[in-house]
């Protein structure tokens, strides 16, 4: 052999020495990585970020796939990370004994499912608390002093533990019952008679598209505001509402799906650890209400969670 | 492989050095990216519609178009008050309101007619403010008068009032001189179910009121009705003793409003009233000759208005309107003339009716005892049309560009054989516009004006308004605001053809006189002053303002403070009596004023507090021709006179104190001082006290209040007249409501 030549083989040799143990490892730790399955949420861009994120928070250990049609037996004790409430329903009734953990799902629906009596199920939720969004109404209205909820009839004593945690916070609150559709828009001016503000809430016989016109249209002619209950409100015209970010929901969703694996069981159900708050600057001028800086807002309501005894609201 | 890449880079480039910069820019690239990449994870991205799986069908409501503009942007003072204050506050009526404007005065003229004026210039016609309800004139611009009592505007469908203070015809056309009161009645939408309410008080007073209404997909609409009875002043003094005062009123109102909604894009509303009833005159204070019975006013008004709106984008809509109003007014009522009068009557080159003699004595009214007295029916109708349509358009070229532009027609027609010997027609054609710019954030420039023609002056006028806003932190505004404005005098002070035709005259002996038309010449007691076919000019007002608009949020208040610094030069100002036995007007007197005014609210939670007041200097002069007595001599006093007549309602301190408390139990109590100190003619100042004490009842189906208002005037003295008189200080009233 010429020196060239055995100089070269040497040179490949080497990197082949050096090389294969290294992908050989990286081999043998991605067949070793958790598989967390994932099922959609129809919105591919939410899909796409929410699980970025969540890899992000789990690390190389884990990675996500989406749940295939059939998930094989041997593969249930998988935790699978649903995103919305279609696709938890939807898992929960293709198979009921799988390790699930539900996300962009209200406190309301997972209530369904009885949670706390299956450690295999559990929930982020994606609702935000009822006390929260009332305390932000606060901060943005200091001088607010009453809270008006609208209710349908099947959920009207849902607010019975708000209304009792709101006088702690120099808050009253009344629900005011829409018993059918026709009495929306009087049961809406009556709470706005009432109420500094009408707090938003996940009732969606209330709050859903049709009739969301005309409750911010009667608020707004009153100079009344109306809080939350997402952040898609206050793009329609919500003065304001609290909101978990993704990173706050996949944090927490990481954090499950970790201590699953350490415990075999998920902890129950809860609100993700922080939130921000969304603005409709425009809305809030037009009105001559004077907004706070937004990250001010959340402090401020942080703050007066921490800073009254009663203030747990997870 | 991809990311091997580097491997294959062309020959030339592969030295050391340009490894090395290769290398570097990578590791520069990367970081920034990593860096980029921290950024993005600790920011959150903003809202992405993209990203709502969920709530992503929720339609934006409150786009731009809809939104009002933010008092820091307004180019000028305005105040608003909305229509639960002024039902917490327990405000009896629609005119008290205005006391709670700072600069504003309320008060009574002849029978129980309510004047409500900013800055004084009134002694019985409401000439220089214009009245919106909403969009549609309610200022009888043919007259030039308010008649507030019947009014169609009942007080539980106010959503609110908006009074810009100072001229604003750039905006509201030339009659909105010194002020314009835009009242804005409660959408449709927005009374949807049924509300009943009642009250009863003093005097007589008396409100019954109740509305229906539905919101659905495709129509709003309510059907409302109310009525309004009033018994007006207790008494009056006549020969220095009480008499009764026949000044009341029984209104009854019918109303329909509904919107028809087409498309998400475009709607048309329809609002339709009926107004019927009954306004007391005293013959005392109205009515002509010698009146044997009280000249009582038979209403019948009606209104239609339509508007039509369309959105053609986010950014661009428009609005065009069309209404019809009808003032029906009968007034017929019975005179005595003596032999004397009637012998003037048929003697047409001898003194006047009411001609005084040197010694002070009007021969023809000399009666002797036992003579047999002229019986006569007159009538003081008149039938006042008007026809009004409007076209605005409102483009948004960015959030800080936006062009409001539009024109208008306006058509009155006045009938009357009384006041116009058959029919006038007043036209009137107007162009305006209003650019808004806001460059930066902190600065705002609004430039505005209106062309208008009249065909009462046959003349056309421009009249400009410029704003500048300075803004700072979204929450203080100062605003420099300059301003001119032109007001017409109406058809009836331009060309009055007034006068009062016997009838049913009585007895035989006066047969001649059947039909005799007695006209101001007929009548007037100083003939020699008389203007009758002098033509009137337009007036004008400069007018400077600097002003303040602040909020402060406190830690659980919110405070707001406007402060209007105003100077005002008025000229050409139409002064003088209208009267059949006078007629004395003219473009005889200027105006100078300045003062300041200021309005605070602070709002605690269960508390809202509110203080307004206002300043007023006032410089009167006569400024026309010399006025000459009989003698030929300059009546200074008649000219001090025509001067004084504007200063009238003129105050120099006036302002309200009100407070609105929650207390437990659904219990509210509120309580507001009003006041107006020296009236410059009389010295004399209104003081009342008002306080109110409300009990809610909210349950799951309805929502029921009841109610008990004092009012205490604690001020006796009349302001304008000796004989505005109520028995007791103090004015109780109950209320009940319910609304489900």
């Amino acid at each position: 052999m010429k020196p060239g030549k055995i100089g070269f083989l040497s040179v490949v040799m080497v990197a082949v020495f050096l090389i294969w143990p290294m992908t050989t490892l990286a081999q043998s730790k991605s067949e070793t990585a958790q598989t967390v399955y994932f099922v959609s949420s129809g919105n591919l861009t939410l899909d796409k970020y929410f699980t970025d994120l969540v890899s992000e928070n789990l690390g190389p250990e884990f990675k996500l796939k989406p749940l295939p049609k059939r998930l094989p037996p041997a593969k249930r004790n998988h935790p699978i990370i649903t995103m919305g409430p279609k696709a938890f329903e939807r898992t929960y009734r293709n198979t009921p004994d799988a390790v699930v953990v539900g996300t962009f799902v209200d406190r309301e629906f997972m209530d369904k499912y009885a949670t706390e009596q299956n450690p295999h199920i559990s929930a982020i939720y994606y609702d935000v608390p009822l006390l929260r969004q009332a305390l932000t109404g606060k901060v943005i209205l200091p001088q607010a002093d009453k809270v008006a909820i609208l209710a349908s009839y099947v959920n009207r004593d849902s607010y019975d533990e708000l209304i009792e945690q709101l006088p702690a916070y120099g808050l009253e609150g009344k629900v005011f019952v829409v018993t059918d559709k026709d009495q929306l828009i009087p049961t809406v001016i009556r709470a706005l008679s009432y109420g500094d503000f009408i707090l938003g809430t996940s009732d969606h016989d209330i709050y859903h598209p049709r009739n969301i016109k005309h409750i911010l249209l009667t608020a707004y002619r009153r100079n009344k505001i109306l809080i939350g209950p997402s952040q898609a409100f206050v793009k329609a015209g919500a003065i304001a509402s609290s909101y978990a970010p993704f990173s706050s929901i996949a944090e927490k969703t990481a954090q499950y799906i970790l201590y699953y694996r350490e415990n075999a069981n998920f902890p129950a159900a809860a609100y993700p650890d922080s939130y921000k708050v969304d603005l409709n600057e425009q809305v809030a001028r037009s009105l001559n209400i004077p907004l706070p800086e937004r990250p001010h807002v959340s402090e401020a309501v942080n703050e007066l969670l921490k800073n009254n005894s009663r203030g747990s609201i997870q | 492989m991809p990311d091997t890449n580097c491997m294959f880079y062309p020959p030339r480039l592969a030295t050391r050095q340009t490894r090395l910069v290769v290398i570097g820019g990578l590791l520069s690239t990367l970081g920034l990216i990593t860096t980029f990449s921290a950024n993005a994870a600790d920011a959150e991205p903003a809202f992405d519609r993209a990203l709502f799986a969920y709530d992503s069908d929720i339609p934006e409501v409150l786009t731009t178009t809809r939104l009002r503009q933010p008092k820091t942007r307004v180019p000028g003072s305005t105040t608003v008050i909305t229509g639960d204050q002024i039902r917490d506050l327990g405000i009896v009526n629609l005119y008290e309101v205005f006391r709670l404007v700072p600069g504003m005065v309320v008060n009574f003229v002849g029978s129980h007619q309510p004047v409500v004026t900013y800055h004084g210039t009134v002694h019985y016609e409401q000439r220089r403010m214009q009245v919106l309800v909403d969009g549609r004139t309610a200022h009888r611009a043919t007259l030039s008068d308010m008649d507030w009592e019947t009014m169609p505007v009942p007080l539980e469908l106010i959503e609110r009032i908006e009074v810009a203070r100072g001229p604003n015809s750039a905006a509201y056309g030339i009659n909105a001189f010194l002020g314009t009161i835009n009242i804005i009645t409660r959408d449709p939408e927005d009374t949807a179910g049924t509300e009943l309410s009642f009250s009863h008080g003093s005097r007589d007073h008396l409100r019954a009121f109740g509305s229906v209404g539905g919101a659905g997909r495709d129509l709003d609409w309510r059907l409302s009705y109310e009525k309004r009875k009033f018994g007006g002043f207790d008494y009056q003094i006549k020969g220095g003793e009480e008499a009764p005062f026949n000044d009341g009123h029984n209104i009854n109102f019918f109303s329909y409003d509904g919107r028809f909604k087409l498309n998400p894009d475009l709607n048309i509303e329809l609002m339709t009233g009926v107004i019927d009833g009954v306004k007391n005159q005293d013959r005392g204070k109205s009515g002509v000759l010698e009146p044997v019975d009280h000249p009582d006013i038979d209403v019948r008004d009606y209104y239609i208005k339509s508007q039509l709106n369309y959105s053609t984008s986010e950014h661009h809509f428009f609005h065009f309107l069309v209404s019809v109003s009808n003032f029906k007014r009968q007034e017929r009522y019975g005179v005595e003339l003596g032999g004397a009068a009637a012998d003037c009557l048929r003697n047409t080159g001898g003194p006047t009716l009411y001609e005084e003699d040197a010694s002070g004595d009007a021969p023809c009214q000399a009666r002797t005892e036992g003579e047999t007295l002229l019986e006569a029916q007159i009538n003081g109708d008149y039938e006042d049309t008007r026809l009004e349509v409007e076209f605005q358009d409102t483009l948004l070229f960015t959030d800080n560009l936006k062009l409001v532009s539009g024109a208008g027609f306006r058509k009155d027609t006045l009938r009357s054989e009384t006041y116009f010997n058959g029919r006038v027609h007043d036209y009137k054609s107007r162009f305006f516009g209003n650019l808004e710019y806001t460059p930066w954030s902190w600065l705002t420039l609004n430039a505005g004006g209106n062309w208008e023609r009249s065909s009462t002056t046959d003349e056309d006028y421009f009249s400009p308004r410029l704003a500048t806003n300075f803004i700072i932190n979204q929450h203080h505004a100062l605003r420099f605001v300059y301003s001119e404005a032109v007001r017409t005098p109406d058809s009836f002070e331009q060309n009055p053809r007034t006068g009062f035709t016997l009838t049913n005259v009585r007895p035989a002996q006066y047969a001649d006189l059947e039909g005799r038309r007695i006209t101001i010449e007929d009548a007037a007691h100083s003939p020699f002053q008389l203007t009758l076919g002098e033509e009137l000019e337009e007036e004008r007002i400069t007018s400077h303002e600097i002003s303040y608009f602040g909020q402060f949020p406190l830690e659980t208040a919110i405070l707001s403070v406007e402060v209007r610094g105003f100077k005002d030069e008025m000229r050409d100002m139409v002064s003088g009596v209208i009267q059949l036995v006078n007629w004395t007007l003219g473009n005889n007197v200027a105006v100078d004023q300045k003062g300041f005014e200021v309005e605070t609210t602070l709002e605690f939670p269960g508390t809202a507090l509110r203080a307004s007041y206002g300043y007023l200097d006032q410089d009167t002069r006569y400024t026309g021709p010399p006025i000459l007595d009989e003698s030929g001599n300059v009546d200074t006093r008649e000219q001090d006179y025509q001067a004084g007549l504007l200063t009238r309602m003129s105050v120099r301190h006036s302002g309200s104190l009100s407070v609105i408390q929650e207390l437990p139990s659904e219990f509210k109590v509120s309580s507001a001082f009003y006041w107006a100190d020296e009236f410059l003619r009389t010295n004399n100042q209104f003081e009342r006290l008002d306080l109110r004490l409300a009990k809610s009842f909210l349950q799951p189906n309805y929502t029921a209040e009841v109610a008990f208002t004092v009012q205490h005037y604690l001020n006796r003295e009349h302001e304008l007249s000796s004989d505005n008189n109520i028995e007791d200080h103090n004015q109780f009233f109950i209320e009940a409501g319910v609304r489900f």
